[in-house]
């Protein structure tokens, strides 16, 4: 039993880091092209602080699998192939412009608070422990998304164009950010992690409401995206190929 | 208010020879000159220059490098990269702040580097093309540049020497990262050392390029050592450079590019071979392999940064509090 | 509407509880409350900080040392009265250093509030001398402390301790002298 749920527990950490070195990628490919010298900085903080929840995350993975942590973080990052991956396809679209690029952090960062909040009481004590201090870092970051979205929503007709056309395009994928975790099922009922559709009400509530107060609507007419975890798109294929290409060429090789 | 002006340099009717030398004698005590503080108008000039070149090479200085976030080969390398090359971005950040309280705008400064009036350092101007080209710039770029930065960190100027002092301790990091690198890649596989030797072949000249011409031809240096902006010429520092680096490197088994190069027992320095000013030059005056491309990029993202901007001057204007 | 860089504020920080603030530099930003956030982004990559503080920058009024030398500018300044506020004092006090934070004092001005300031810690010498109001500061949040200063993973590798190199110089050339 234990071990079916070590198993479990790993995969949903996977899955956890994949959204999270995914999105370190993306907002790392800012850092020298910001609108601003004191942003290109503040990017930078945000893609290391998530480059280590990845890290944090695939390392408990390690010790579930019996995995050398050093190594697996590794393994994981850098040579498995778009269809092992089990990110949510929000972490791997295209940058966009500032606008798309600061919306998908805002909305995907009020998640990561209220996930981390439940992973903060998981039975599982190193994670609880690890989830404690990552809250920390995704509350500033939420922070700092938050002071962007009013700004951005209620600074001029441009940058509230921008926003709305950013918020329509994103709002379709939100819907997969809801969809269980591969592993939860066995998880939320042993107490390990949240039941990921609970959070959904919580996030809607928030977001919507500061959302309305950048004066930005979500579209009402849309197809949500509802695919399985498994399913990857073709931007992550592209990302990987950029991502893995020198660790790839000489899989023998340290660095 | 904090940082003057070029218009309001405060006169008390004080000869300017007098004050001249008043200001030549503190900088003799090894006193620092601070914002408020008289000084020469050439002073200010130079150290605007120098200020604001140095601050374009860092901020160009971030694309070759950043150019490999992307592409680092372990999670622990691309950490590492990325946290350098913000710090890049933060000296840029300090040094524009440096200079702004000698009433330089960075609105200014920015402006003269995006239409090509400001340079920057020419090292930049060549292509990142494989990993190690990473660990290289770490050791061999940023630990040249870290020999000129210890020097200006003792600068007369205040603001100026504080910012460096900041820089200087958290380049450590940067050449460290390099070294070690380095130090890896030229005891790894085949394919590593070949891609370290090809690194090493093509910075080892544009690097000794980066103390800039000789002595005989830099025409500010003695005005600069006088006022305690420079303390050492550029050709003192680049044999240091030489020094420290060419041995180390052939204890790598690493082959530099300069048939010349050989030690001489008595006067216990490298003696190299004479650098390409021509190719120097060409560089400087905007043929260098990616003068156009870092000039696009820099320019692209201030352009497409123009809304971000205005749409946050817009918001504090409607929305502001306490400023 | 022009192009903007954005306005300049001084950023302070602390470093531990109780010790005093030091001047850090400044940030641009387009209102205060991105100013505390740009100086925790710019200041605060290596962790240690405990609080911040950030005011526009033509909220400081500053005099060297040769400017206050002959005494003919402290001598020029009057109390015109009016209602007085709080202002934060900082000095320079080493050629090298920072500037510190030496307290606080009351007055209805700037030049009044660097008069009290110089009167009240001018007991050593200072170079350079701040005064700025403390209504135009903004001030960290003691319960954001950490949120906005700590970090969940180490960031040792921004360290130079980090990277062995010494030692692995000397096994190379170790190496080397046995294959000679």
């Amino acid at each position: 039993m234990q071990k079916k749920l070590n198993s479990a527990l790993a995969e949903y950490l996977i899955a956890l880091g994949d959204d999270e070195l995914i999105l370190s990628h993306r907002d790392s490919e800012w850092c020298g092209h910001a609108p601003i010298l004191e942003e290109d900085i503040a990017f930078a903080n945000l893609a290391v602080d998530e480059l280590g929840h990845a890290r944090t995350w695939y390392e408990l993975a390690a010790a579930l699998l019996d995995e050398e942590p050093a190594r697996f973080p590794d393994h994981l990052a850098y040579f498995r192939d778009a269809s092992e991956w089990r990110c949510v396809q929000w972490v791997t679209l295209p940058r966009g412009d500032w606008a798309f690029t600061l919306l998908r952090r805002y909305l995907f960062d009020a998640l990561e608070v209220l996930r981390l909040e439940g992973l903060k009481s998981s039975a599982h004590a190193p994670l609880a422990e690890a989830a404690a201090k990552i809250l920390n870092e995704e509350r500033y970051h939420l922070r700092h998304g938050k002071a962007w979205l009013l700004r951005l929503g209620l600074g001029t007709e441009e940058s509230h164009r921008r926003m709305q056309a950013a918020l329509d395009e994103l709002w379709p994928y939100a819907a997969q950010l809801f969809l269980p975790l591969p592993g939860e099922a066995a998880l939320a009922g042993a107490g390990v992690v949240p039941e990921t559709g609970g959070l959904e009400a919580a996030w809607r509530e928030q977001v919507e409401a500061e959302l309305k107060a950048a004066n930005l609507t979500p579209p009402d007419d849309f197809i949500p995206v509802l695919r399985p975890r498994s399913q990857q798109t073709e931007h992550l294929m592209d990302l990987l190929a950029e991502m893995q290409m020198v660790a790839r060429a000489n899989p023998e090789a340290r660095w | 208010m904090y940082g003057a002006s070029v218009d309001d340099i405060k006169q008390d009717g004080k000869a300017e020879p007098e004050r001249l030398a008043e200001f030549e004698a503190r900088i003799a005590r090894g006193e620092k000159i601070e914002p408020g503080d008289w000084m020469p108008a050439e002073y200010r000039k130079q150290l605007i220059r120098m200020i604001s070149q140095h601050a374009h090479s860092e901020i160009v200085g971030m694309l070759p490098e950043g150019a490999w976030i992307t592409r680092a080969p372990s999670l622990k390398r691309k950490l590492i990269l990325l946290a350098k090359v913000q710090d890049e971005a933060g000296h840029g950040q300090y040094l524009y702040h440096a200079a702004e309280t000698l009433g330089a705008t960075r609105e200014e400064m920015v402006e003269m580097l995006l239409t090509g009036a400001a340079k920057y350092s020419n090292i930049f101007n060549y292509p990142t093309l494989n990993w190690a080209d990473i660990g290289t710039i770490g050791w061999l770029v940023d630990g040249a540049a870290i020999m000129n930065q210890t020097m200006l960190a003792r600068c007369s100027y205040g603001p100026y020497s504080r910012a460096m002092v900041r820089i200087c301790m958290e380049e450590n990091f940067h050449k460290k990262q390099g070294q070690e690198q380095v130090i890896l890649l030229s005891q790894g596989t085949p394919a590593q050392r070949r891609m370290m030797q090809d690194a090493i072949t093509r910075w080892w000249w544009p690097t000794l390029m980066m103390f800039g011409p000789h002595d005989t031809d830099s025409p500010n240096t003695p005005t600069l050592v006088k006022w305690g902006i420079k303390t050492r010429t550029n050709d003192e520092l680049r044999q240091d450079f030489v020094d420290q680096l060419a041995p180390d490197l052939m204890a790598l088994g690493l082959t530099l590019p300069d048939p010349d190069l050989k030690y001489n027992e008595e006067t216990g320095h490298w003696e190299f071979g004479s650098i390409d000013w021509d190719e120097f030059w060409r560089v400087v005056k905007g043929d260098g392999p990616m003068n156009a491309q870092r000039m696009a990029a820099r320019r692209r993202a201030h352009d497409d940064g123009l809304w971000v901007r205005q749409a946050l001057a817009a918001y504090a204007e409607k929305h502001g509090s306490l400023n | 509407m022009p192009d903007t860089q954005w306005p300049r504020f001084m950023v302070f920080q602390q470093m531990a509880p109780g010790e005093p603030l030091v001047h850090n530099g400044t940030v641009h930003a387009p209102d205060i409350e991105m100013a505390l956030l740009n100086g925790r982004d710019v200041f605060v990559r290596r962790p240690r900080a405990h609080a911040m503080w950030v005011t526009p920058v033509e909220c400081i009024f500053a005099k060297t040392a040769q400017e206050l030398a002959d005494g003919t500018w402290l001598a020029g300044v009057q109390d015109a009265g009016g209602a007085e506020e709080k202002y934060h004092v900082f000095g320079k006090l080493h050629h090298l250093g920072q500037l510190d934070q030496l307290g606080m004092v009351e007055a209805a001005s700037a030049p009044m509030a660097m008069k009290r300031a110089i009167e009240g810690f001018g007991g050593k010498p200072v170079l350079v001398w701040w005064v700025f109001p403390a209504a135009r500061t903004l001030y960290s949040d003691e319960a954001e402390a950490e949120s906005l200063f700590q970090f969940s993973e180490s960031h040792d590798f921004k360290n130079q301790a980090f990277y062995p190199v010494i030692t692995m110089m000397r096994q190379m050339r170790a190496k080397g002298k046995l294959e000679d």
